[in-house]
């Protein structure tokens, strides 16, 4: 289920950074796309603003089938605290930016994408598919100045025979 | 009529933010100050996917800051006084823009061989600079008493 969430991850940072490739942001002097895996980083207790921070969390195996059917819930926080210059008066617009960013990233057709193996130099493509349903948006939460949101979405795989 | 004292600026030394570092590294090393490192993570690899899926860490440099004062706050964490002396050392040295963003890229600070998080930075201004940091540190939980 790793080269599941690996490739799920690769393929949502692709898609949002091809939607709007001004969102970056600046990993240990390194500029990326605004999408990370928070278990992927360091741990800090500052989250960033602005970019999108996906986080695994449920986790169901249903064996029943020829391949066992993996179900992972993943959640992808963000928050704004919108610009400076403009005394955070934007934020709402910001949010709704990063809204529409990720729906038309998740919902894009197709939900799915063929497996890949990035243990491999150079990622090496497996025999089935990752898939996924629309984005479940929650409700905004105001924090002082910051407005954040967790979005869910559920993603599909089957595990391969050999697989970890 | 004109009197020496009268009026004059006494102390235009002590307003001084050098001579307010310099203060505060005296006495951080007047009350046993010590040394202890400060673990930075290396810079990111550009371009490089493997560090973004957690496959490759990043390698890891430990820096020394001298002089610092710990003390212990309550059960889980300890209080470190570092003289800004000592941390404009290493912001300048490792190309740091700022002290803030130096500890936000910390991964933890060596003491004595044990790693602890840092947990908040607050600074004391004197003189119109900061003239000491002060670091409250996580003690992992190991060794929690």
């Amino acid at each position: 289920m790793q080269n599941a969430r690996d490739t799920f991850y690769v393929t949502l940072r692709d898609r949002l950074a091809a939607l709007n490739p001004a969102r970056t942001m600046l990993v240990r002097s390194v500029v990326r796309p605004g999408l990370l895996v928070e278990e992927n980083e360091l741990a800090s207790a500052n989250p960033p603003a602005n970019v999108f921070r996906l986080r695994w969390t449920a986790l169901r195996v249903d064996a029943k089938g020829a391949l066992p059917l993996v179900a992972m819930g993943c959640e992808i926080r963000y928050a704004t605290d919108g610009n400076a210059g403009n005394g955070g008066m934007d934020r709402g617009r910001l949010i709704a930016a990063m809204d529409a960013e990720l729906g038309a990233a998740v919902n894009a057709s197709p939900q799915n994408v063929g497996k890949r193996n990035y243990t491999a130099v150079p990622a090496v493509a497996m025999g089935t598919n990752v898939f996924w349903g629309d984005v479940v948006f929650g409700n905004a939460a105001v924090n002082g100045e910051r407005v954040e949101r967790v979005a869910t979405v559920e993603v599909f795989c089957y595990q391969e025979a050999g697989e970890l | 009529m004109w009197r020496r004292g009268w009026g004059d600026a006494m102390a235009d030394l002590l307003l001084n933010a050098v001579a307010m570092r310099r203060a505060a590294d005296v006495l951080l090393r007047g009350v046993g100050g010590r040394s202890v490192m400060l673990r930075m993570p290396a810079p990111a690899s550009a371009g490089d996917v493997s560090e973004q899926l957690g496959l490759a860490v990043p390698e890891f440099q430990d820096v020394e800051l001298a002089p610092v004062v710990l003390t212990r706050g309550n059960e889980k964490t300890r209080t470190m006084v570092v003289s800004a002396n000592a941390v404009n050392a290493v912001v300048g040295s490792m190309g740091y823009s700022a002290a803030n963003v130096l500890f936000a890229d910390a991964f933890g600070v060596l003491v004595d061989g044990v790693l602890m998080e840092v947990e908040s930075v607050t600074e004391t201004e004197l003189g119109g600079a900061p003239a000491i940091y002060r670091l409250i540190l996580q003690e992992p939980v190991a060794l929690r008493v």
